[in-house]
């Protein structure tokens, strides 16, 4: 079916008008009556024990209107599983990474808080700190969590049987290790908080969030009070790219400071506050060990990474796994291995990021192409003899329904003029390519599923309340769309009201790229049992069968003969007079596997759709300088159904732009002892404007069955394969497969370096064999 | 600090202010003047979300001291449009999905409408050049690009500019 009114058109999205105009708030521009501002003091030692905290003189400071400790805090710890949770809002024992938080202050200005953490005395014993996981997991000094041996915070093991087996039968073995080091994710939007208890006692807050359901449960754990008095509020998000999935201690401080005061405060992060004390990506050691057969198909695989953690927890769990799912999804592996260990250090906290996995995607590709190499085989050929097929299931036992891998890989290499390119550049040239694959859902138990409902009103028009998130991808604008496909209105005939704890009911959140499948089917199937009582009305007044019916343009008809007509408005007033409402309530719960669980049971139907994708790029180096200029870049997704592809280009070109441009060739943190040292946006280099290559997107169809109309995630696979593609792309073009990243022009030159030498050197031998 | 008394023009509004010497001009039009449109995100003039135009010249106004905007003319994103008829680039921003989440928008637009008063028919690199200084990190600048391009001038090929989506675009605009 294609004759929909909306879905599959771009439509410009429902929020940019208000975006354009300068008034869209974000958490930072709010004013509340009587509001403080908040600050946070914190550690500037990686690793220490707190002795003791004196908060006298900042106390006593005029202007100072309350400041908080651990001690006021109960000890109330987070973490995203009951066996992760060891990450205090504020320290009351030790400290563990330089940003650790140890105070909170509100005052009536700016300048009082920050005079004010001058004045708190905080006395600590330094503690010896360890900044890098291979080095944590072999010291014998302080542990920064006593119940983790060896500093290994989570081990994720999967075993599908017959590995060695199957490695004794390959034709052909290799074994290699990537590295890449932390990035960050630089949202437009610096975090900021802003939280007020009103007279009910209700903690109304407001925040940039992946979700406000997972906001408020461990809010209303903290501060020991039902769920319905924690009001969690929409407002516009600037960027969230996994870094705003969890609980900030800054949500908690703030709250507290709101109580201990009674009055509104805000919170807002400096820029480097938001690179050391939100979420980082995890920088990464990963070895593959890959075994084929004489065609190239792969038979075995073992891989084992280390993953630097940071301080705590966090995802850990999911952010040991996601790496190596994301590849098993997107390749058949034949009988595989992984062991992923997720490492404390005394680094900030490392969560998940739009490019999870840089290195451990990156390196499995550029492995693929050294074992093309060695068969003969191109390395698009190489891919399509390992890609995943529909109706197959993946090493831990998901089954894939819908999948068009192989249709991306044949696509992009198409538009990329692929055969015609590859082999036959000239030098320094290079071309790459990537493929991906990313979950529509992670398992979330009792948070899996989303509910929507929709109450007509007596103008004709509708309010819609779900609990999704738009973080700035668009969700807002996707929830609208369906809900004016399936109602037969107009967008603007929509209201609505998303993304607060206080209306909405459950929901995922948007981070485990789920908000269309659950939270937008949710919407969808509200608004068809919505439909269904306005069609029961308008058959008695058409005098037809209500399954003749259908709604468009704010008018219901009869599908064969549309003169047989009425507005939806007087459907809905006839309605009303007739002592019926027009409202209706829908739900959608993704069938997973429950006993799915990411440590002990890594096995089972992991959500209900995943995505492919296949990225290609184009690169020019300069061998003089190691600079890499990136001549185009080819995007091209199985999204199953492309509901906005206005808005789903924006996903591919920010992809490329985060996961390729920024990921693969510029975006890392550079530490001394444990502090970042380009945590600010002149030194951490993000892709500007001219940086960019011209993006050529393709998006492919497969219609996924479980999705509404067929939808499925849309836009990570390919920030995940453009690291993958721009990684090759640059290898392919100085004739080095490059196994550290990102490739930044240093690392260009010393390969291009070590390459003439080794040429060099056997030059130099084989004339002297001649002699 | 010791508070001074100034007036600044913005967005053809005079406005009276007692502002302190180290005040910047965002935190002036964002604090005193609930003009939050102007964004703060790097707060050390690298990111562009704070653009302003003094005198129609695109700044930083992170980077500017209130006092020294005095005796301009201020014009802040709130100031583009005219009362809800938006300009020709805020309408292509909307057209061609340049808007995400929104955060750099205000800024981009302040960058782009002074490129389009100096120069009403930019090509892609002469935009590039122009909003070199203002960082997004959604949208891999392509759309913002393409809006700024055909701002001025609707391109009859692009499925986005209006004059050429009849079809697709009733009831919306």
């Amino acid at each position: 079916m294609s004759d929909y009114a909306i879905i599959g058109k771009r439509m410009p999205r429902v929020d940019s008008r208000t975006k354009v105009m300068g008034k869209a708030k974000f958490t930072a521009d709010l004013k509340l009556p009587g509001m403080l501002v908040g600050k946070i003091l914190r550690s500037p030692l990686a690793h220490a024990r707190i002795l003791s905290i004196d908060t006298t003189k900042a106390e006593s400071l005029p202007g100072v209107k309350a400041v908080v400790t651990g001690k006021d805090t109960e000890g109330v710890k987070w973490g995203v599983f009951a066996y992760t949770r060891d990450q205090q809002f504020i320290q009351t024992e030790k400290v563990r990474y330089i940003g650790d938080e140890v105070a909170g202050v509100a005052a009536v200005d700016e300048e009082t808080a920050l005079k004010a953490l001058d004045l708190i005395d905080v006395e600590y014993e330094e503690l010896p700190a360890v900044f890098e996981p291979m080095e944590a997991m072999a010291s014998d000094t302080e542990l920064i969590h006593e119940d983790f041996p060896n500093n290994i915070n989570i081990h994720v093991n999967i075993d599908t049987g017959n590995v060695d087996e199957n490695f004794a039968k390959a034709h052909y073995i290799r074994e290699d290790t990537f590295v890449a080091a932390e990035e960050s994710y630089f949202q437009a939007e610096p975090y900021a908080v802003v939280a007020r208890f009103d007279h009910e006692e209700c903690l109304e807050i407001w925040c940039p969030n992946g979700g406000p359901h997972m906001k408020s449960k461990p809010l209303s754990n903290a501060f020991k009070i039902p769920l319905h008095k924690v009001k969690v509020r929409k407002i516009a998000i600037g960027g969230a790219f996994g870094g705003r999935s969890e609980i900030c201690p800054a949500d908690y401080i703030c709250a507290l400071l709101a109580k201990k005061t009674n009055h509104p405060v805000k919170i807002v992060f400096t820029r480097e506050e938001n690179t050391i004390a939100t979420r980082q990506g995890h920088s990464m050691i990963t070895t593959h060990k890959t075994g084929v057969d004489e065609n190239g198909q792969v038979l075995a695989r073992e891989t084992t990474c280390y993953m630097d953690g940071g301080a705590y927890s966090s995802t850990g769990p999911i952010a040991t796994s996601v790496p190596f799912l994301s590849m098993e999804q997107a390749y058949r592996m034949g009988s595989v291995r992984y062991n992923g260990y997720r490492v404390y250090t005394n680094k900030p906290i490392r969560g998940m990021i739009r490019v999870h996995g840089r290195c451990f995607a990156a390196g499995l590709d550029i492995q693929l192409d050294l074992i093309a190499e060695q068969l003969g085989l191109d390395p698009v050929e190489m891919r399509l003899r390992n890609s995943r097929q529909p109706g197959e299931y993946t090493s831990t036992k998901s089954y894939v329904g819908s999948c068009a891998m192989d249709e991306t890989i044949q696509k992009a290499a198409e538009t990329s003029n692929w055969k015609e390119k590859f082999g036959k550049l000239p030098a320094y040239h290079g071309i790459g390519i990537g493929t991906n694959s990313v979950q529509t859902g992670f398992p979330m138990g009792i948070r899996g599923g989303s509910q929507s409902f929709i109450k007509f009103n007596e103008d004709g028009q509708a309010t819609v309340m779900s609990g999704v998130v738009d973080n700035g991808q668009g969700n807002d604008n996707m929830l609208v769309q369906i809900a004016a496909e399936e109602l037969g209105l107009l967008p603007k005939d929509i209201h609505l009201v998303s993304a607060d704890t206080e209306t909405t009911s459950s929901d995922p959140g948007s981070y485990s790229q789920v908000s269309t499948f659950v939270g937008g089917q949710a919407v969808m199937i509200a608004a068809k049992n919505c439909r269904k009582k306005l069609f029961d009305v308008a058959s008695k007044i058409l005098k037809v069968e209500p399954d003749t019916l259908v709604a468009k343009n704010r008018m219901i008809f009869v599908a064969d003969d549309p003169e047989k007509s009425i507005s939806i408005k007087k459907v809905v007033r006839v309605s009303l007079l007739n002592f019926n409402s027009v409202n209706a309530e829908g739900g959608y719960w993704p069938k997973v596997d429950m006993k799915r669980e990411w440590v002990k049971n890594p096995y089972g139907q992991m959500c209900e759709a995943f995505s492919f994708g296949t990225t290609i790029v184009e690169v020019k180096v300069d061998p003089e300088t190691g600079q890499v200029d990136v001549l185009n870049a080819t995007a091209c997704q199985d999204v199953g159904k492309a509901l906005n592809p206005l808005v789903l280009e924006g996903q591919f070109e920010g992809s490329i732009a985060m996961g390729g441009q920024g990921g693969m060739l510029t975006e890392y943190h550079e530490w001394k002892d444990g502090r970042c040292l380009n945590s600010t946006m002149l030194d951490y280099k993000v892709p500007l404007a001219c940086d960019m290559p011209e993006i050529t997107n393709i998006i492919v169809e497969s219609i996924d069955p479980k999705g509404p109309y067929g939808a499925k995630e849309a836009g990570m696979s390919i920030a995940m394969s453009a690291a993958q593609a721009y990684a090759a792309a640059v290898s392919n073009a100085i004739g080095v497969h490059m196994d550290s990243f990102p490739l930044t022009p240093d690392k260009i030159l010393a390969a291009i370096k070590e390459k003439k030498a080794q040429e060099t050197q056997a030059e130099t031998a084989a004339m002297g064999k001649v002699n | 600090m010791e508070k001074i008394s100034i007036t600044l023009d913005v967005n053809g509004k005079l406005c009276e202010l007692m502002v302190a010497p180290n005040d910047t001009l965002l935190e002036v039009l964002r604090d005193d003047l609930d003009l939050t449109g102007s964004k703060e995100s790097c707060g050390e003039g690298v990111c562009g979300s704070c653009t302003v135009h003094i005198d129609g010249k695109p700044v930083r106004s992170c980077l500017t001291l209130a006092l020294e905007a005095e005796g301009s003319k201020i014009k802040t994103v709130e100031g583009l449009a005219n009362g809800d008829q938006l300009t020709d680039l805020q309408r292509s921003f909307i057209n061609h999905g340049a808007v995400q989440c929104g955060f750099c928008t205000p800024g981009m637009l302040m960058s782009a409408d002074a490129l389009l008063n100096e120069n009403p028919d930019p090509d892609r690199t002469e935009v590039k050049k122009a909003l070199a200084g203002n960082i997004c990190r959604c949208t891999g600048y392509a759309k913002i690009i393409e809006a700024v391009v055909h701002a001025n001038h609707p391109h009859e090929g692009c499925p986005d500019c209006v004059p050429y989506r009849r079809s697709e675009r009733k009831g919306e605009e």
